[in-house]
């Protein structure tokens, strides 16, 4: 029997503390296993893994840049995968179910030593790709495509030289005017670019109602309809005199009850 | 009696009896509901007279009117009109008070139960400590005991006046002073400091002479955490990140600056500013406000501004 070479580890943490955390315990776990490379981020722990080809990936879940997950899914089949985490209850009901073995951060010296003896045995077989697993946690983690529909909370606008956030619970409505479109606040009013046509598909259809071609209404913030002399619906809005003109189109919305 | 096995006539009469029986206390019964209906629609009649318009009584008068001619018996209708037009002059005014007066009551007692609840969910909200945060910290304790104790003392030190400074309190008394909240922001930082190494570099630009004025409880700090969580932690190089205060218009503003990845218009981070938010709602209604702004730097620059107040020593 041919003396097998010794198996080789990247370990990837944003955190050095951890990463030297979890080589010291290795390195008294598993003398023959070798450190090969440290990341700090998924990128790096990709790029390291396919320039040296270690048996094994230390992996930690959330990193910037690219996660755990994301990495783990870039190297599919290539090396074994732990995962490390500090905290992640949905994660670790996953990982019981599947082939693949993971650490909670302080990792304890006694339970590194498990992962290692489950990894030799394992080191005798290929890499699981795990797919089914990671697709699973990138939705339980919410990096999936399974995501709910997301609408815009914030909208960047320029309010003279400054760019501001304006959270939309503070938006009365918006309108259109020549290029821009205006933002209304009970305290100020800035521009953005986006037109009311492209903006309507970005709002939350139960936060914001458009009232007009020209005008977006959110529906918090109206006080009263009322009809002007030619018989249109019109909107009050709390905290602005404005008075928002309904277009026919859109009269159905505010019908009575 | 319906157990009883005995003769099926027997059983029958008893049936017949128990059935007349309540229809006798019915009867006994009935005038006093009748009476009850009728002082309910009376009351409900005189409610509509109450807060009826004078236009509109005369338009009900004159199609009763009508109706009597009609049916040729006017006399009863037309006591009846001179009765509503006595009782909305006499007592109109005061049983409108009364309703306008039950109903602001109502509202009141909805305003109260609603602070009430925003207060409860606030408290709730100020105890949340992020458990990822907590397990990274003792793990890097845990670390640094065996690499460098005094470090690891000092760290451990850190965690004990962030936790302190997180967990709800009772401030009876003295009102928070930006002082205080900046001693508990840099606790915090200085864990992350140690956490982060050269990822993150902190600075804190408060003028000593603005410690002492009223800054609200848990505001900076969420400010700050933000700042690393969405800002920093996520940029691969990491960045800087400044605490500054000045006066502006006579109101006290006190920013955090990230050179983070910035803002995500789509979710992300906002539980905590609608918090603080609404906590400036509650405390100071329209005299304060967080302006969230993209620096030209990039990144994020989040600014809480209330009234300037120097805390009662």
């Amino acid at each position: 029997m041919p003396p097998s070479p010794a198996p080789t580890a990247v370990v990837a943490d944003d955190e050095r503390l951890m990463r030297d955390q979890i080589i010291g315990r290795l390195k008294q776990a598993w003398p023959e296993l070798v450190i090969v490379g440290e990341a700090s981020n998924g990128r790096e722990a990709v790029a390291l893994a396919q320039s040296l080809e270690p048996d094994i990936v230390f992996l930690d879940i959330s990193m910037p840049g690219m996660d755990g997950i994301e990495a783990a899914q870039a190297l599919a089949g290539r090396a074994h995968v732990v995962f490390i985490t500090a905290h992640d209850e949905y994660a670790i009901s996953a990982f019981e179910q599947g082939a693949v073995d993971y650490l909670l951060k302080p990792a304890e010296p006694e339970r590194v030593a498990l992962t290692c003896e489950r990894l030799r045995e394992r080191l005798k077989q290929k890499p699981d790709p795990m797919q089914d697993l990671l697709s699973k946690l990138s939705q339980r983690i919410g990096a999936g495509d399974l995501k709910p529909r997301e609408y815009l909370r914030w909208v960047q606008a320029s309010l003279g030289a400054n760019i501001r956030m304006i959270p939309t619970s503070d938006i009365l409505f918006f309108r259109a005017e020549d290029k821009y479109t205006r933002v209304q606040t009970p305290r100020f009013e800035a521009l953005i670019r986006k037109p009311i046509k492209e903006l309507i598909d970005e709002l939350d259809p139960k936060e914001f109602w458009q009232i007009h071609r020209a005008t977006v209404v959110r529906v918090d913030a109206v006080e009263q309809v009322s009809r002007n002399l030619r018989g249109h619906q019109v909107v009050h809005v709390k905290g602005s005199e404005e008075k928002l003109e309904v277009s026919r189109t859109f009269n159905h919305l505010f019908k009575q009850m | 009696m319906n157990s009883d096995p005995g003769s099926p006539g027997t059983n029958a009469a008893g049936n017949g009896n128990s059935g007349a029986a309540p229809t006798r206390s019915e009867f006994r019964r009935a005038p006093r509901e009748i009476g009850a209906e009728i002082a309910l629609l009376w009351w409900s009649f005189f409610d509509w007279l109450a807060v009826v318009s004078w236009k509109k009584l005369l338009l009900v008068s004159f199609l009763t009117l009508v109706i009597a001619a009609i049916l040729k018996h006017p006399d009863p209708f037309i006591l009846l009109i001179v009765a509503s037009f006595i009782i909305k002059a006499v007592a109109g005014g005061k049983r409108k008070a009364d309703l306008t007066a039950s109903e602001a009551t109502k509202r009141a007692e909805t305003e109260q139960l609603e602070r009430t609840v925003l207060e409860a969910r606030m408290e709730a909200l100020q105890a949340q400590i992020e458990p990822h945060f907590l397990f990274n910290t003792l793990a890097s304790i845990d670390q640094l005991i065996q690499t460098d104790p005094p470090r690891a003392s000092r760290m451990q030190q850190s965690l004990i006046r962030y936790l302190r400074s997180a967990m709800p309190q009772m401030r009876e008394g003295s009102r928070p002073t930006l002082g205080q909240q900046v001693n508990l922001c840099s606790a915090f930082l200085e864990i992350m400091a140690i956490r982060m190494e050269e990822r993150m570099q902190a600075v804190v630009n408060v003028p000593e002479g603005l410690k002492s004025a009223v800054f609200p409880s848990m505001m900076l700090q969420t400010l700050v955490e933000n700042a690393i969580k969405h800002g920093l932690e996520p940029k691969t190089e990491g960045g800087r990140l400044e605490i500054g205060a000045e006066i502006v218009d006579g109101q006290l503003a006190v920013h955090v600056l990230d050179t983070g990845v910035g803002f995500t218009p789509k979710g992300g981070g906002g539980v905590g500013l609608a918090n603080v938010r609404e906590r400036l709602q509650a405390l100071y209604k329209d005299r304060a406000e967080l302006i969230i702004s993209v620096p030209p730097t990039g990144g994020t620059c989040a600014t809480i501004k209330v009234p300037y107040e120097i805390a009662p020593a």
